[in-house]
């Protein structure tokens, strides 16, 4: 879309006014994430002398070939890889038949299957941890990358919400169109449906992908094999070591 | 039409049987367990455990640590729930026509995209009292006077962390809103606008009413994220000074790992989902009951 050009003056004042505020929203979005990013090429010493708001008087890459040099990345980064892709696929394909069968159809226990799934979001993970890692022990799934695969898949169920919106939207009557063609139930889904659907599952695909990616807990639980390791426990370990120590000595300080 | 009924029933039953299966076996029985430790008193070490009867319920009702930090969730709560209607407008704001709407877009995302624990790590960095970026930003902006002890003074440590939560979760709503906008048909806003509706209009006729199952759930999401926030005062305070900053959620943590007491911990967990269903309940109640009447 092409953008068009107002000349009346209310559309400059608007468009300005709009400048304005997404303008505010980057700063306050960038500037914690930039200040940051100045200490981490700081030396230690230039961290306590220099203000914060400074540039780095020389820039240190220290902190970082400790990060890159670390042997276990490129592992992390290829098993994260693999329960991502996985993970995604089974997301979307489970979730827009999910949402479809439950938006579209009619059916016997349709209320206890919503209910299930509203569960599903309510239940804190945390302690229900303890039930849920005997399950995949027993199944034979711990310590491989199956175990974080089955639990993405299985929980954590925004995407049904995302999709039940879109089929919201989408007419009926168009479903009833194509099964008058004679179109079977699983040609409507996957010919029909799924298509149209395609702007949700891009969100969906970013969203899970962020998940996954930012999560180490349920790696770092079910997979405590180095060999296994995903990329984040180990950046966020070895990126803020020395985070983690200043913020106790900080805190040492405080109390 | 009878074997089209039937052929319907077994396209239902194939479609939902994986998915009804993953959940029961990963989330409904770990729930169940879940309610069954929360009668006993198990250490989270040993292979037995007493049924103990309702003895956690009463302990759990007898904490007044416990009910502090609940105090504390609900600042984030009040907090992310004012601005839900600012994200809602700014999802508006960057479906519109805008110069730079893609570079807004990644900026508004940026901070869903880093990992919780990292952005509590730049903000104990950013409000730390000695040489504290925030502080240094203020003194910059001759407003020195205005400096705090960010985390560690009692009155206000809750609501900076609130703020650091809004930080980081805000863009994901405004992700989601801008996704549900993104479903409306054309053909409905291009009528609206043919009948002459101005931008408040179709925000409020128009653009509102047909994403309000993703208001919902964005609604329930902060219910479920204020009671189970964790990780920011975790790793920004630890909960402290004392209790001050201490989560309901966090608080259980503590009952479970330091203390290990996994049968009060599940009582804990079993009384967050209770008041997660009772809130959003009551919730609803309201926004549809009055905010959304007549429609």
């Amino acid at each position: 879309m092409k953008p068009v050009r107002s000349h009346s003056a209310r559309a400059v004042l608007t468009q300005l006014l709009k400048q304005l505020i997404c303008i505010a929203m980057v700063v306050i979005v960038i500037l914690p994430i930039l200040l940051t990013l100045f200490a981490s090429l700081k030396t230690k010493g230039d961290m306590v002398t220099s203000s914060p708001l400074a540039l780095p008087p020389q820039v240190t890459l220290e902190n970082f070939k400790e990060v890159f040099g670390n042997k276990y990345l490129l592992i992390g980064f290829r098993n994260t890889i693999v329960i991502m892709a996985v993970s995604i696929f089974f997301n979307i394909l489970l979730g827009t038949i999910t949402a479809f069968v439950i938006e579209r159809f009619q059916f016997r226990f349709k209320k206890v299957v919503v209910g299930l799934f509203f569960i599903g979001m309510l239940v804190p993970t945390f302690v229900t941890e303890i039930a849920r890692f005997k399950i995949i022990n027993g199944i034979g799934l711990y310590n491989t990358i199956g175990a974080p695969i089955v639990i993405y898949v299985a929980s954590d169920l925004m995407q049904l919400y995302i999709y039940r919106q879109f089929l919201s939207t989408l007419p009926v009557s168009l479903d009833e169109s194509a099964l008058m063609d004679g179109c079977g139930y699983f040609q409507l889904f996957t010919r029909i449906i799924f298509p149209l659907l395609a702007p949700a599952t891009a969100t969906v695909a970013i969203i899970k992908a962020i998940t996954i990616i930012n999560d180490m807990y349920i790696p770092y639980l079910y997979m405590p094999k180095n060999k296994l390791r995903t990329l984040p426990t180990i950046l966020i370990y070895v990126f803020f070591q020395r985070y983690i120590l200043s913020g106790v000595a900080a805190g040492a300080v405080k109390e | 039409m009878n074997s089209l009924v039937k052929k319907q029933r077994r396209f239902i039953l194939c479609a939902l049987a994986i998915p009804v299966l993953l959940l029961i076996c990963f989330v409904v029985v770990p729930a169940i367990d879940l309610i069954r430790m929360s009668f006993t008193n198990w250490d989270g070490l040993s292979s037995t455990s007493d049924f103990i009867k309702l003895d956690n319920y009463i302990a759990m009702f007898q904490d007044p640590d416990l009910w502090q930090s609940l105090k504390n969730n609900a600042v984030y709560f009040f907090v992310h729930l004012l601005m839900i209607p600012v994200e809602l407008g700014f999802a508006v704001l960057l479906n519109s026509k805008l110069r730079g709407a893609k570079f807004y877009k990644t900026m508004v995302f940026l901070p869903y995209i880093i990992n919780g624990v990292a952005i509590s790590y730049v903000f104990s960095y950013f409000f730390s009292p000695i040489n504290g970026a925030f502080d240094s930003i203020l003194e910059a902006l001759k407003l020195g006077m205005l400096s705090q002890s960010w985390l560690s003074d009692p009155k206000i440590v809750n609501f900076v962390l609130a703020f650091v939560s809004l930080w980081r979760f805000s863009g994901y709503h405004i992700i989601l809103f801008m996704a549900a906008l993104q479903s409306i048909s054309q053909d409905v806003v291009e009528a609206a606008t043919i009948d002459g509706a101005n931008s408040w209009q179709m925000f409020r006729y128009i653009q509102t009413p047909s994403i309000m199952l993703m208001v919902d759930f964005v609604l329930f999401d902060n219910i479920r994220g204020a009671m189970q926030v964790f990780d920011i005062p975790f790793v920004m305070t630890s909960g402290g000074p004392g209790y001050a900053s201490s989560t309901f959620t966090l608080y259980t943590i503590k009952t479970a790992f330091t203390f290990s007491n996994f049968g009060l911990a599940a009582t804990m967990a079993v009384a967050i989902m209770v008041m997660i269903v009772i809130i959003y309940v009551v919730q609803n109640k309201i926004i549809h009951g009055i905010i959304l009447k007549g429609e």
